[in-house]
């Protein structure tokens, strides 16, 4: 197949790195303009998984606004009454960072609720923090105190959740992350 | 021709007979839906590399032919992440950091290394489509299976009744090592069996 | 605080999010090569070396050429090459400085190339957005739990040769569903950080 010409060529080092550099600039090239195709489409499916989750938490939210304070939002109903404040939350779980939206009333004296958005907690036992048994346990959870855990009993208190068996570590770290996420936000938003 | 289509589908599987690419395989079938779109991905860098593999496969020096096959492969990757990313935004993020890890798929650098680089555009674009079709069947087998005892659905269709009691084990680790164990077992059989029937014929 | 997390993310490589076991990184080594118990503790030991460099040197470009320079697209070309060159780089200095080694490792050296380990690590160290110590710890980590699970698995088959393993199951049918029963004993592990 070869002839003798391609194959002194084959032997130098100079079309070695000719042949490595067109590779690299040719596909430099093509990725940025995948990337130019595909970024302005991501930015806009992050926003919308976000405004989803908002209006999963106060389902008769009609605007969404911005705050001053990065990361939380004001949902606004149709008559322009304010519904509560939903914000994203993220720290550490057991493996990885976990990514949260979750909604407190405008006194910010109970949760409305939480959404995870991104987690990477081991599938069928972590992971479980984004099922709706353990979710639906901070609709309506009380603010007075900061949220504790319990462990294989039902939650004596109004500001307790019962802890995923076999994942203690997960459920920890979302009660830890929203407590610290709130006391910011409590602060922010009184001073 | 026809054989280098026909070959990735069976006797050559790449899951059930050269267990290779096992990382997405086990990793991204709790779900049928799951296992598809990846299948779907792998098959689009697959043939895509293989092709661009096939075409330049005379200019390429020997011995930078795997770094170069490797950036050509990482390339097809990203445009595949970004693609997903833009477009299924949901099941991007259920695949994770599975969809990158297809660069180091074996049986992309393997098709390119044993095939792309030494044979016809044509031939390397059909035996590239049905490695990549052999492979997105077997994930969808054992993404199905995995779904229907792990969750009670196949592709989110309710299949089992109500009283049906999940088998966690089947969506954890051990369930997918397990159940693919038992698969390439019972491809085994089948195969011998064609291949006795083959051999009483011929 | 800082050294908790140390901790807890080595633990978390190496035992109860094992690479091999719960992420299925690493697979591929894992059922064609180990069936000698020094072989897997040679590859085992090479990868965990190229491992922990890998992560380091992927993090310093990560965060100081990509981030900076707005090229995190190429992350992944970026990746592999490093990857590539490192293993190459690896396999010239042990030759050189200790032939011993080199004929020890050496020959393992190409199989870590295309070990999706390898990738996995770099990719899981970004998502998580660990530190620059904190990555070198998971790297190390993540090396260790590749040894662990390659050397058991290669121990179980050696025991294997004198069992009666139904045939089609024979080669990588029994070695899944092996595989599978070690899965489930290392979740037991997770014990060791649920419960505090």
């Amino acid at each position: 197949m070869k002839n003798k010409l391609t194959d002194i060529f084959a032997n130098s080092v100079v079309r070695m790195i000719v042949a490595l550099a067109i590779v690299g600039t040719v596909s430099g090239a093509a990725l940025v303009l995948v990337y130019n195709y595909s970024m302005p489409k991501i930015k806009v499916n992050m926003k919308a998984d976000t405004e989803r989750a908002i209006k999963d938490i106060f389902p008769q939210t009609d605007k969404i606004q911005n705050t001053k304070e990065e990361g939380v939002f004001k949902a606004v109903d149709s008559s322009g009454k304010l519904l509560g404040y939903a914000f994203l939350a993220e720290g550490n779980g057991y493996q990885g960072t976990i990514k949260m939206i979750a909604g407190v009333d405008g006194s910010i004296t109970t949760m409305n609720g939480m959404e995870v958005l991104e987690s990477q907690e081991t599938p069928g036992l972590g992971a479980e923090i984004a099922d709706d048994k353990f979710r639906k346990q901070f609709n309506g959870l009380s603010l007075s105190h900061e949220i504790e855990y319990v462990k294989n009993e039902k939650p004596q208190q109004p500001y307790e959740i019962e802890a995923i068996t076999g994942a203690t570590i997960s459920s920890r770290s979302v009660v830890h992350i929203l407590n610290k996420r709130i006391g910011e936000i409590r602060k922010a938003l009184k001073g | 021709m026809i054989k280098d289509l026909i070959r990735g589908l069976w006797r050559e599987n790449p899951i059930f007979v050269q267990v290779l690419g096992m990382c997405p395989t086990l990793a991204v079938t709790t779900k049928a839906l799951f296992g598809f779109s990846m299948g779907i991905a792998t098959l689009f860098v697959v043939v895509s590399s293989s092709v661009v593999i096939s075409i330049i496969r005379k200019l390429v020096p020997e011995q930078v032919r795997i770094p170069m096959f490797t950036v050509i492969i990482a390339t097809f990757v990203t445009a595949a992440d970004y693609f997903l990313k833009a477009n299924f935004f949901s099941i991007s993020k259920a695949l994770g950091p599975y969809v990158p890890l297809i660069v180091v798929n074996c049986i992309i650098l393997g098709r390119a290394e044993a095939f792309a680089s030494k044979n016809s555009v044509g031939r390397s674009f059909l035996d590239a489509l049905g490695m990549g079709l052999g492979f997105t069947c077997a994930l969808i087998v054992l993404g199905s299976i995995r779904e229907l005892f792990g969750f009670g659905t196949i592709f989110g269709f309710q299949i089992l009744g109500d009283g049906f009691e999940k088998w966690i084990i089947m969506i954890l680790p051990a369930g997918a090592f397990i159940t693919l164990g038992i698969l390439v077992g019972v491809f085994n059989i089948i195969d011998k069996k064609m291949r006795a029937r083959e051999r009483v014929q011929g | 605080m800082e050294f908790e997390k140390l901790i807890l993310i080595l633990i978390g490589a190496s035992i109860t999010n094992n690479f091999v076991l719960t992420y299925f990184l690493g697979i591929c080594p894992f059922i064609g090569v180990s069936s000698k118990i020094d072989s897997a503790i040679g590859l085992g030991i090479a990868t965990t070396f190229v491992m922990t460099l890998a992560a380091t040197v992927t993090w310093l470009i990560y965060y100081y050429i990509l981030v900076p320079f707005n090229l995190v697209f190429l992350q992944y070309v970026t990746f592999i090459i490093v990857i590539a060159s490192l293993v190459q780089f690896v396999e010239m200095f042990i030759r050189k400085t200790s032939p011993p080694l080199y004929k020890a490792l050496g020959i393992f050296l190409p199989l870590i190339t295309t070990n999706c380990a390898i990738l996995g690590l770099t990719l899981f160290m970004v998502l998580r957005d660990y530190n620059f110590l904190e990555s070198i710890i998971f790297g190390l980590g993540a090396g260790v739990g590749f040894t662990l699970a390659l050397v058991i698995m290669a121990g179980i088959r050696e025991e294997l040769k004198f069992a009666d393993v139904p045939e089609p199951l024979k080669g990588a049918g029994i070695t899944l569903i092996i595989a599978g029963l070690l899965a489930l004993a290392f979740m037991g592990f997770g014990g060791i950080i649920s419960s505090g």
